[in-house]
């Protein structure tokens, strides 16, 4: 047994060091790959993100686009956790979704979110976008308070206030760390080894580590929180298998296009919507 | 000053025949991209084609619209890249028929699901001979959903060659995924996984 954990510890440990590998030799290339998208798009707004890259065309290979060095790894950890949807999460959801009804599961969400609200507020402000960071302190106030201990939105419904997603894997991002090696983690899925150490950050930022000592109940806490992001959308991953030919490549490059815009997103933000 | 008059009103009626001859003959890319999708919505919304009898029509009648307002050609052209290059006439249009088979399978289906939506227009850009339009889907209850479209002008004026959700493109997802299986199984190997995904659509059908 104790060998096990050793091994186990081993394997993490050359796994991090790969992956600190990957960050260094990914970084410049993704720098260029961000000046260029720059130049192109002009204004770099939204719209022109959209129209900035017609890689599709001719010349342009987009081959380093994603850096994979350790597919054969993260498609083993694919495998794993596609089992571990449907043998485990998908009938835990069937159970789940039937007992509770969508308002309460809704009410969950929100209760979830409300909570992670100082991950957002704090990277926010890392990102030195100070207009998104009232808007995450607003919501935080209003759905404490009006919203019942957060299980009610009343600061979107009725305040119009938008939510806000900020990580410290963006925060990373947008201060110019590279993605790193693309990862899929098992149990956690998709993400980057920029991301992955983004994530670990988040835990430090979130209340429970403060209140809760007990990692199980930590564990707890994130694997309701999982079934009940899983329970309001519920085709999701279901989808993404029917439609794709290679669902491994699908979800890498969702995944990578998704955090890509959202950290593209910003440079804008800071020059229209968060100007002091 | 009688004919002055006239003569004032003449060129007026011309300028004017001018300058609005050409928005009559080729609508922007907003213009160009609502009616398809109003058609093709209300063919999902029709009672007459709905429910799965009625399946074989609706899907051919959808299809019918989405040939004049999306660009499969296009489509199945960025989505191989180099490879589309090195394919003949033959295989060419064998792999457009597979392709556009496969969205119809794909996103039509996904599309049957929905019912009562709004379509809210937001912006539009265009940048040579291609442009985005962004549009918000709004469905009672979930959030809003921001949609956008990629388009291209070519003779037959504005058609969709990509649809991009919050970053997400349909185009690039497809072009990562073949090219890890032309990497590994040329393009015989891509027809080949074409051909099955098609197949296993047909199956759970019936």
């Amino acid at each position: 047994m104790q060998q096990g954990t050793q091994n186990a510890l081993f394997l993490l440990l050359l796994f991090l060091l790969l992956t600190c590998v990957g960050c260094a030799q990914q970084k410049t290339d993704v720098s260029t790959l961000g000046t260029a998208r720059e130049t192109a798009g002009g204004q770099g707004d939204e719209m022109d993100l959209l129209l900035s890259d017609d890689f599709f065309d001719d010349e342009f290979d987009p081959a380093d686009e994603v850096y994979d060095p350790l597919e054969p790894m993260n498609r083993v950890f694919f495998e794993f956790n596609d089992k571990l949807y449907y043998w485990v999460l998908s009938p835990l959801n069937s159970a789940y979704s039937t007992v509770l009804p969508v308002d309460v599961r809704y009410s969950i969400g929100n209760f979830v979110n409300n909570l992670a609200a100082p991950i957002r507020f704090v990277n926010s402000v890392l990102q030195w976008k100070i207009n998104d960071a009232g808007v995450v302190l607003s919501r935080f106030l209003i759905n404490s308070s009006l919203g019942v201990y957060g299980f009610g939105d009343p600061a979107w419904l009725e305040f119009g206030l938008e939510p806000k997603q900020e990580d410290f894997g963006q925060t990373l991002g947008y201060w110019g760390v590279g993605e790193g090696v693309y990862l899929c983690l098992p149990v956690l899925g998709p993400s980057t080894a920029r991301d992955a150490v983004g994530f670990a950050g988040d835990a430090y930022t979130h209340p429970m580590v403060y209140f809760v000592d007990d990692f199980w109940v930590s564990a707890g806490y994130y694997s309701v929180s999982r079934v009940n992001l899983l329970s309001l959308n519920p085709d999701v991953y279901e989808d993404l298998k029917k439609y794709s030919l290679d669902p491994y490549v699908s979800m890498r490059q969702v995944y990578l296009d998704y955090r890509r815009k959202k950290i593209d997103d910003n440079p804008s933000k800071l020059r229209s919507d968060n100007a002091l | 000053m009688k004919i002055n008059f006239q003569r004032l009103f003449y060129i007026a009626f011309c300028l004017l025949c001018f300058t609005a001859l050409p928005a009559f003959a080729s609508p922007g890319p907003t213009d160009a991209l609502k009616p398809t999708l109003r058609d093709i919505m209300d063919v999902i919304n029709d009672p007459a084609f709905s429910g799965t009898e009625h399946r074989e029509d609706r899907r051919e009648k959808i299809m019918s619209i989405a040939a004049s307002g999306f660009n499969f050609g296009e489509m199945s052209k960025r989505v191989l890249g180099k490879t589309w290059r090195g394919l003949d006439q033959q295989q060419r249009g064998h792999f457009e028929e597979l392709f556009t088979k496969l969205l119809e399978n794909a996103y039509i289906g996904k599309l049957e699901d929905y019912s009562g939506q709004e379509i809210l227009y937001k912006d539009e850009r265009i940048k040579g001979k291609r442009a985005a339009v962004s549009t918000v889907v709004k469905d009672n209850g979930t959030a809003p959903l921001p949609v956008n479209y990629v388009m291209l002008e070519q003779s037959g004026g504005w058609q969709v060659y990509d649809i991009n959700i919050e970053g997400v493109s349909l185009l690039r997802n497809y072009r990562e995924q073949f090219k890890s299986i032309l990497r590994k199984e040329k393009f015989e190997g891509l027809i080949k996984v074409l051909q099955e995904k098609n197949a296993s659509f047909l199956e759970e059908e019936s």
